[in-house]
């Protein structure tokens, strides 16, 4: 490899560029990944006799993972990959949020002293939707709220009348 | 010959119910309604359509899923021609076309003929399935636990030979699945696997929450990051519908040959429409007379390959219904849709619940005949529906996969589950791993876990036992050659990389 020489020409020690990150990190993640699954299994019998014990399987397959992890990683350490591409933040991060507060609100939650109680169906959709668009740069107040509340409407409509699942609609039921 | 068709009628007799008709319309519609919503495709489309299907009796449901399905890939097809922006893979080649047609103003030929093309591959591979369902099936009886265990060992590699994008990362997408499917219950001894002790995942991890995280959320996340001013949508009233005569015959050879390559990669394991689509496409390019009017609006560039997938699609069903193993991410859907309900994908349905069978083959057919009966006509709504920005869209659509995921088993943990595989496609999809070969592998993992623990106590721990049984070998054979081919070039590539230093 002529790589150790070009980055100490550059004034660096001897040491590896990666060429790859792309597929570098994803390896790693991907051994990670395979270690953790290999940990979480590791109290589980394994083989008896010919019989597959509840923890063979998954090791099993853990292992191949953590070879074929190496590779990625292997292959993005030697060869010129893509970089890293670039994330965003505030579309993800409000995306989920919203879910989250869905799911939070919709049952009400317990997380020792703070609590709130089962809100219902129109509350959770209506927050979930209103905190979800805030992930779009283009988002308007007066049409967003109107949105929200017609979605919550169609939803009410579709979930509970139409399809009659049991939902709890309000905070006072 | 007369068991074929009295097999048939019995479906129509199920199919043709009033009840069963307005599912399936039912379904056709609300799944074109999904689906012409931009990059939303078909995968996402039924999963997220999936729990309004659980309050229905199991063949409405069926029926009504399968009419989402086509439903969704119409939609998508649309959006394909309308707008520019593929829905899923399936569309990504009528696009070329499609759209450029759609700018020189035939919009309406375009969106018939596709329609068109896809019925006509709809008919015939209707009557492929059901020809082919009763041999397969008996066929299915001479496998036993090693070539199962073999058969969707098969089937993945086909995934992974058919992901775009490097073989390696599409082993570890299904390694990944595999594992995770593996959280939850052991299926003999009942021991927690991997479950942190968390009693929520006690029961592993629901099928419809990784699809709508992998596939709804990460999808929206995703449109975020780009511009929506970009979309290019083709603005004016869409006039004439119907195609001329010469566009008839023009596509009529394309739809012929789109259905006949269609039907059979449809059958082949591991995502066969998106292969058919594109080799319709090639092939139509390849044997016409004058190639370079491709991509500048051809209409056999639409209709060769809106058939070949829809009779894919359709022939994809065949091993589903046959050895109850699922070929691609949306009949995961269905084998969860499936189980659901209590029924066990495989030969036995056929042989014990006929008029699930029959009613759900013949119920596709009617599926692709009220596409064109009922849902071409109303493409103006459609295109309205393009208009609505993307900023008002995907809330909407977030709050109803919230929805959708809570009102299946009321559990807010698996709603958290969603948003926590959301974020893990954004991540894979930065990573270029593709998130199909992991929710195929996630579905087949149980039942190939089980097959291979049962070979492994027949043969008493032998491991040869799936080179040493004829057809197991058979299959196993395949997969290595198919893995073969498709590294060589990839390590190729790499060598030379290599020697140019």
């Amino acid at each position: 490899m002529s790589e150790g020489a070009k980055t100490s020409a550059n004034g660096g020690g001897f040491r590896f560029k990666v060429r790859g990150p792309r597929d570098f990190y994803g390896g790693l993640v991907l051994i990670a990944l395979a270690i953790l699954a290999i940990w979480a299994s590791g109290d589980l019998p394994g083989m008896h006799g010919f019989a597959f014990g509840p923890g063979t399987a998954p090791r099993l397959f853990a292992g191949l993972l953590a070879v074929i992890g190496a590779l990625v990683a292997l292959s993005g350490l030697l060869f010129d990959g893509p970089p890293l591409a670039s994330y965003a933040i505030r579309g993800p991060a409000w995306v989920i949020l919203g879910i989250l507060a869905f799911a939070v609100m919709i049952r009400g939650f317990t997380l020792g002293p703070i609590g709130i109680p089962p809100l219902g169906l129109v509350p959770s959709t209506f927050a979930a939707f209103m905190i979800s668009i805030y992930g779009s740069s283009e988002m308007r107040w007066l049409e967003s709220l109107i949105a929200a509340a017609a979605m919550t409407a169609f939803c009410v409509g579709l979930f509970v009348y139409l399809l009659q699942l049991p939902f709890q609609l309000w905070p006072w039921v | 010959m007369s068991e074929l068709l009295a097999n048939l009628a019995l479906g129509f007799s199920v199919a043709a119910h009033p009840y069963n008709l307005g599912f399936c319309l039912l379904g056709a519609l609300v799944g074109t309604l999904v689906g012409v919503l931009p990059g939303i495709g078909t995968v996402a489309t039924v999963a997220m359509l999936l729990p309004i299907t659980f309050g229905l009796p199991p063949v409405g449901a069926l029926i009504m899923l399968a009419g989402i399905y086509y439903g969704a890939q119409y939609g998508g097809s649309t959006t394909s021609v309308l707008v520019n922006i593929p829905g899923e893979a399936t569309s990504v080649v009528t696009c070329l076309d499609g759209h450029q047609m759609a700018r020189q103003g035939r919009a309406g030929p375009a969106l018939s003929i596709a329609a068109i093309g896809s019925f006509f591959a709809g008919c015939v591979s209707t009557v492929l399935v059901a020809a082919l369902g009763t041999p397969l099936t008996s066929l299915a009886l001479l496998f036993g636990p090693a070539e199962y265990f073999s058969l969707m060992v098969l089937g993945l590699i086909f995934a992974v030979v058919l992901a775009k994008g490097s073989v390696l990362n599409a082993i570890a997408m299904i390694l990944s699945g595999l594992l995770l499917s593996m959280v939850g219950s052991d299926l003999e001894t009942g021991a927690g696997r991997m479950t942190f002790d968390i009693a929520e995942l006690s029961d592993g991890i629901g099928f419809t929450n990784v699809a709508m995280g992998l596939f709804g959320f990460a999808e929206i996340v995703r449109n975020l990051e780009m511009s929506q001013e970009s979309r290019d949508l083709v603005k004016g009233k869409i006039k004439g519908l119907m195609p001329t005569r010469q566009d008839l015959i023009d596509s009529s050879g394309a739809i012929a040959r789109g259905t006949i390559l269609g039907s059979l990669l449809g059958i082949l394991p591991g995502g066969g429409a998106v292969v058919a689509s594109f080799a319709a496409y090639t092939f139509e390019k390849r044997i016409s007379k004058n190639p370079e009017r491709f991509g500048r609006g051809a209409i056999e560039g639409v209709a060769a390959p809106e058939s070949a997938n829809n009779a894919a699609a359709q022939t994809s069903f065949i091993p589903l219904l046959t050895l109850g193993i699922p070929p691609n991410a949306v009949m995961a859907l269905m084998v969860g849709a499936m189980t659901i309900h209590g029924i066990v994908p495989g030969p036995q349905v056929m042989t014990k619940q006929p008029e699930l069978f029959w009613g759900m083959v013949t119920s596709m057919w009617l599926g692709n005949l009220m596409l064109i009966v009922i849902n071409l006509p109303l493409v103006g709504i459609w295109v309205s529906l393009l208009r609505v920005p993307y900023r008002l869209l995907y809330p909407s659509i977030i709050v109803f996969c919230c929805i959708g995921i809570y009102s299946i088993n009321n559990s807010p943990t698996d709603v958290v589950i969603a948003a926590v595989f959301g974020l893990v496609g954004y991540w894979l999809n930065k990573h270029d791993f593709e998130p199909a070969p992991l929710v195929l592998a996630f579905v087949l993992g149980p039942l190939m876990e089980e097959n291979l623990r049962r070979a492994m106590l027949i043969a008493r721990g032998d491991a040869t036992v799936f080179l040493t049984r004829p057809i197991s070998a058979g299959l196993i054979a395949i997969a290595v050659g198919l893995l073969i081919i498709a590294a060589l070039p990839m390590i190729r590539k790499r060598r030379e990389e290599v020697f140019v230093e």
